[in-house]
């Protein structure tokens, strides 16, 4: 039979409960709505709702207790959010903040069968003998790819008069993206600022040995790296 | 041996292309000369030069194709300068290049270069490159792209000789060139050499007429014009998962990664090719940006240089416009003394009256224009234009207009006409049209001669400026507030891309002011000068006809009978006096019973409230059908005045004999006082500011928007505003009794 489908807020709270159970042994309502920074109202909205679909044992003034079912349906919710964590952090290589954050955000919108594949590939690429080259691989590039988070980027917009930087990512919401590109606002191209115009919002940058004017907002949307003198 | 040119060829197309500001049409004109023809794509307002000069022995016709920082279809001229090279294969292609700016320059070679077409690397403004320290390895250049490079000064036409020989030596086959097959990186190689067998397979494209190479390169980009061509639809339509993959394995869009990719290319070149021994490059130019676009001293320069401009167009222009007019009057008289009245009196009348003045009127503006122009052609050719819309841009930005269409309004000032035509500056084509539809509000020089002659006429001497600035003031409000209008209503939407370059500063060569201001010239001559010609012809036409006999019976009678008076008895002053009187009276009744009179006549009903009313509170017909006059060009409204009031002159320069410091305008101005309120002559100007455009203007905005509804609403709202302007003002001034006196 087909289970109904949670909502991915419905989810969340399987997902606490389960953990609060197994931490404290028990699941209060308040504790719920202090682990998920929810008001008590939509709180308790969300336990009836739980307990109208026999998930959980829902009683006034009574710890929320886990059905078979219940139980069941949290194991399965945590069990993909263990697995996006270890590969995020075993194959991508994320920092665990990282990790944990993004495999939080994705839980909820991959179906059962996707990651009943997704976890295979995962140990598959861990544990298999045969995978041992392509781990010593992924090892070495997967930090080199967008190292962006090691210095700190700042909008184009924002760098002081007379001052260089390299271009590190162009973001695509830069409308113009190709224009830009064209004349040479790639990642990798020095640039430096040269002033900014009597009113309004127009920049002037030096890029390679010509002047161009631009205007701030779009600026922004250029990622600059400052470069040492 | 494969000889790409057949030896019985003795015509030959090459195009010359290259980044904005490369110094490529200095190059242009210096091999061509004067041997141009100047036109315009069909549809877009791009100019396109064509030129002939001799190559070796060889007949060479060279295309100036738009410069472009890409071969792609961002901006018309992109789209014309790629469009060109597909409809007309030419032989040949010459790739200008800034030497001191050639790591950018060189982003567009690859792609010409990716064309197959053999080409030639013009390394230009050579001596400025050497002089800011750089050096290039010519040897290691010309095997890297595949080329020959010659080293050019465009403006001292150094190396000219070179080129043209090296052309000739090309095309007749001795010097054979072989565009390379660049290596980018293995992804990206890859990803075009499948995409380019799938070209190569598709059905209709090895018309195309490039090799399938360069529309995979297109495609992968996702080039809009590329992806469209029906050869290769089908191929483009099923790109999407490689576009897909090698954004996700190079992490960038497809459309940007080939820019990144040929960069990377170039910047690794430029580390073999050139090597920079100083670090001084182009500072002047540096250092005077500092100054001419810094927020405190940007705008005063500004403003200071386009005064001198305006200094600059009108001292000068005057005594030019003064011969103009003195030339034109003295061929006027000598005609009609040679021309007997007896032969072909109306055609005498039609060339006395209508062709002369108009081929007059027309040629007045040429001196202010042309001046105009030098200036503008002058600071074009240093560069500082792009820098005056920078300035300017914040100003400008506000009121839903690009920091370009300040240049047109500036022109504004000085003619409408060539205003128009200077907007082909501003690419984005709302802001454009924006630009075109309010410039008619900028007060231009044609207007002057009314507000001259009015507002002395009605206000004392120390509010003439006052009042002459809040006319001019006036139009630009309602300039910006249109602007500002259409930008949130016809022409709402998505702000365009800004992106402009800041050429270095540099001094421009006389050769090419003096092509370009030739060109403007005829432009103007051709393009405006036969229209207000025509309708110079036209409105003489009717202001004259029908004839009538402009008295009853017993007048014309009584009419004869003073003449033979006079005649007879030549010092009879009372009957002399009569005689003219009657004369007067007869020329007022024949122009008010012509074409212009009735319809002046006609529209004087309507703009009474509008302040067209004399003192008496009728409505005036005579100013009403100065309005008539007005719709050829602006100044003729006083011209048409002077006419309609000539019968009055006798009486009212009687008047003026002993004001001291008066002109020969000086009657007309006692008329207009004698005539009108201040208010009604201040409404006047007003309607005369913002009413429909003259019909040069009328006709330039046609010929620029492509649109004929755009032009019709534009007169038609123009006048509307006009009539509800001055009626309000008119209205309201009686109310307050202002300026009724």
């Amino acid at each position: 039979m087909e289970k109904p489908k949670l909502s991915s807020s419905l989810e969340d709270y399987l997902e606490a409960i389960a953990e609060l159970v197994e931490s404290e042994g028990h699941a209060h309502t308040k504790d719920i709505a202090a682990r998920l920074h929810f008001s008590m109202s939509s709180v308790t909205n969300a336990l009836q709702n739980l307990a109208a679909r026999g998930l959980i044992e829902y009683l006034p003034n009574a710890p929320v207790v886990l059905t078979p079912e219940g139980a069941e349906r949290a194991a399965v919710i945590r069990n993909r959010h263990l697995a996006m964590r270890v590969f995020f952090t075993n194959v991508l290589r994320l920092d665990e903040d990282e990790a944990n954050d993004t495999a939080c955000r994705m839980e909820h919108i991959v179906s059962e069968k996707v990651m009943a594949r997704f976890v295979f590939l995962a140990e598959a690429i861990t544990n298999r003998s045969d995978c041992a080259s392509l781990r010593a691989h992924l090892e070495q590039m997967m930090p080199r790819l967008c190292p962006s988070d090691e210095v700190a980027l700042s909008p184009l917009s924002e760098l002081p008069e007379g001052e260089q930087a390299i271009v590190v990512k162009v973001s695509d919401n830069l409308r113009g993206k190709k224009r830009f590109a064209d004349l040479g606002l790639v990642p990798g191209t020095l640039v430096k600022m040269e002033g900014h115009a009597p009113f309004g919002n127009l920049l002037r940058v030096k890029v390679m040995f010509s002047s161009l004017s631009l205007r701030s907002e779009d600026a922004a949307n250029i990622l600059v790296r400052l470069a040492e003198a | 041996m494969a000889v790409r040119m057949s030896n019985s060829k003795t015509t030959y197309r090459i195009a010359l292309a290259g980044n904005p500001n490369c110094g490529k049409t200095t190059l242009f004109n210096a091999l061509t000369g004067t041997r141009q023809h100047v036109g315009n794509y069909a549809g877009v307002t791009v100019e396109r030069k064509t030129g002939t000069f001799r190559a070796g022995g060889l007949e060479v016709t060279a295309v100036d194709l738009p410069g472009v920082y890409s071969l792609s279809s961002s901006s018309p001229e992109e789209k014309v300068a790629f469009q060109e090279l597909m409809d007309s294969p030419v032989d040949l292609i010459v790739n200008v290049c800034d030497a001191a700016n050639l790591q950018r320059n060189l982003y567009l070679t690859t792609q010409l270069a990716e064309l197959g077409i053999p080409y030639i690397l013009v390394l230009n403004m050579f001596d400025d490159a050497e002089r800011n320290g750089f050096a290039f390895d010519i040897p290691k250049l010309e095997s890297f792209f595949g080329t020959v490079v010659v080293r050019t000064v465009g403006t001292t036409e150094r190396g000219v000789a070179e080129l043209t020989e090296t052309i000739g030596k090309v095309l007749d086959g001795r010097l054979r060139l072989r565009p390379p097959c660049f290596r980018y990186n293995p992804l990206v190689d890859e990803a075009i050499g499948a995409v380019a067998e799938q070209v190569a397979s598709a059905p209709g494209a090895s018309e195309l007429g490039f090799p399938a190479r360069y529309f995979a390169i297109k495609l992968i980009e996702g080039d809009q014009a590329t992806c469209a061509l029906p050869a290769l639809r089908s191929v483009a339509a099923g790109l999407g998962p490689l576009r897909d993959r090698l954004a996700a394995r190079t992490g960038m869009s497809a459309d940007t990664l080939m820019a990144d990719t040929r960069y990377g290319m170039i910047a690794g070149a430029c580390r073999e090719v050139i090597s920079i021994s100083a670090s001084s490059r182009r500072q002047l130019s540096d250092r005077l940006d500092k100054v001419m676009t810094s927020p405190v001293f940007g705008l005063p320069i500004f403003l200071g240089i386009m005064f001198a401009v305006f200094a600059f167009t009108f001292v000068c222009g005057e005594p030019l416009c003064q011969l103009v007019e003195m030339v034109f009057g003295g061929l006027g008289l000598v005609v009609s003394r040679v021309w007997p009245e007896t032969c072909l009196p109306w055609l005498r009348e039609l060339v006395i009256g209508g062709v002369i003045p108009g081929v007059g009127g027309v040629l007045t503006f040429l001196p202010n224009i042309l001046l105009l122009f030098l200036a503008i052609a002058f600071l074009e050719g240093t560069g500082y234009m792009n820098r005056a819309a920078f300035v300017m841009d914040g100003f400008m930005h506000r009121f839903g207009l690009h920091g370009k269409s300040f240049i047109p309004m500036l022109l504004g000032f000085g003619c409408t006409v060539p205003a128009i035509m200077a907007t082909r500056t501003i690419e984005s084509r709302r802001d454009r049209l924006t630009t075109i539809l309010i410039l008619p509000l900028v007060s231009c020089g044609a207007r002057f001669p009314i507000y001259a002659l009015f507002i002395p006429a009605f206000f004392a001497a120390r509010y003439r400026a006052l009042v002459l600035w809040v006319i001019y003031v006036i139009g630009l409000a309602f300039a910006l507030l249109f602007a500002r209008l259409l930008k949130s209503t016809l022409f709402r939407g998505e702000e365009e891309v800004f992106v402009m370059e800041l050429p270095p500063y540099r001094m421009p060569t006389a050769k090419g002011i003096a092509i370009d201001l030739g060109e403007r010239a005829v432009m103007y001559l051709h393009k405006a000068g036969t229209v207000i010609l025509a309708a110079s012809v036209i409105l003489f036409l009717v202001n004259s006809y029908p004839k009538t006999a402009g008295l009853p019976e017993e007048g014309l009678a009584r009419l004869r009978e003073l003449e033979r008076t006079v005649a007879s008895r030549p010092d009879d002053q009372e009957a002399r006096r009569r005689l003219e009187e009657l004369r007067a009276a007869q020329a007022v009744a024949q122009s008010r019973a012509t074409l212009g009179g009735r319809i002046g006549g006609a529209l004087s009903r309507a703009l009474v409230f509008a302040g067209f009313e004399n003192r008496r509170g009728e409505p005036d017909w005579k100013a009403s059908s100065a309005i008539v006059g007005a719709f050829a060009a602006k100044e003729l409204f006083v011209s048409q005045l002077t006419i309609l009031y000539a019968q009055d002159r006798p009486r009212y320069v009687e008047a003026m004999r002993h004001v001291e410091g008066e002109d020969d305008d000086g009657w007309m101005r006692a008329a207009l006082a004698d005539n009108y309120t201040p208010l009604s002559g201040f409404c006047m100007m007003l309607f005369c500011l913002i009413a429909m455009p003259c019909i040069g203007t009328v006709v330039v905005v046609w010929r620029e928007t492509g649109s004929l509804r755009l032009t019709v609403a534009q007169v038609a709202g123009l006048t509307l505003t006009a009539y509800v302007t001055a009626t309000v003002v008119y209205q309201l001034g009686k109310l307050l009794s202002l300026g009724t006196a």
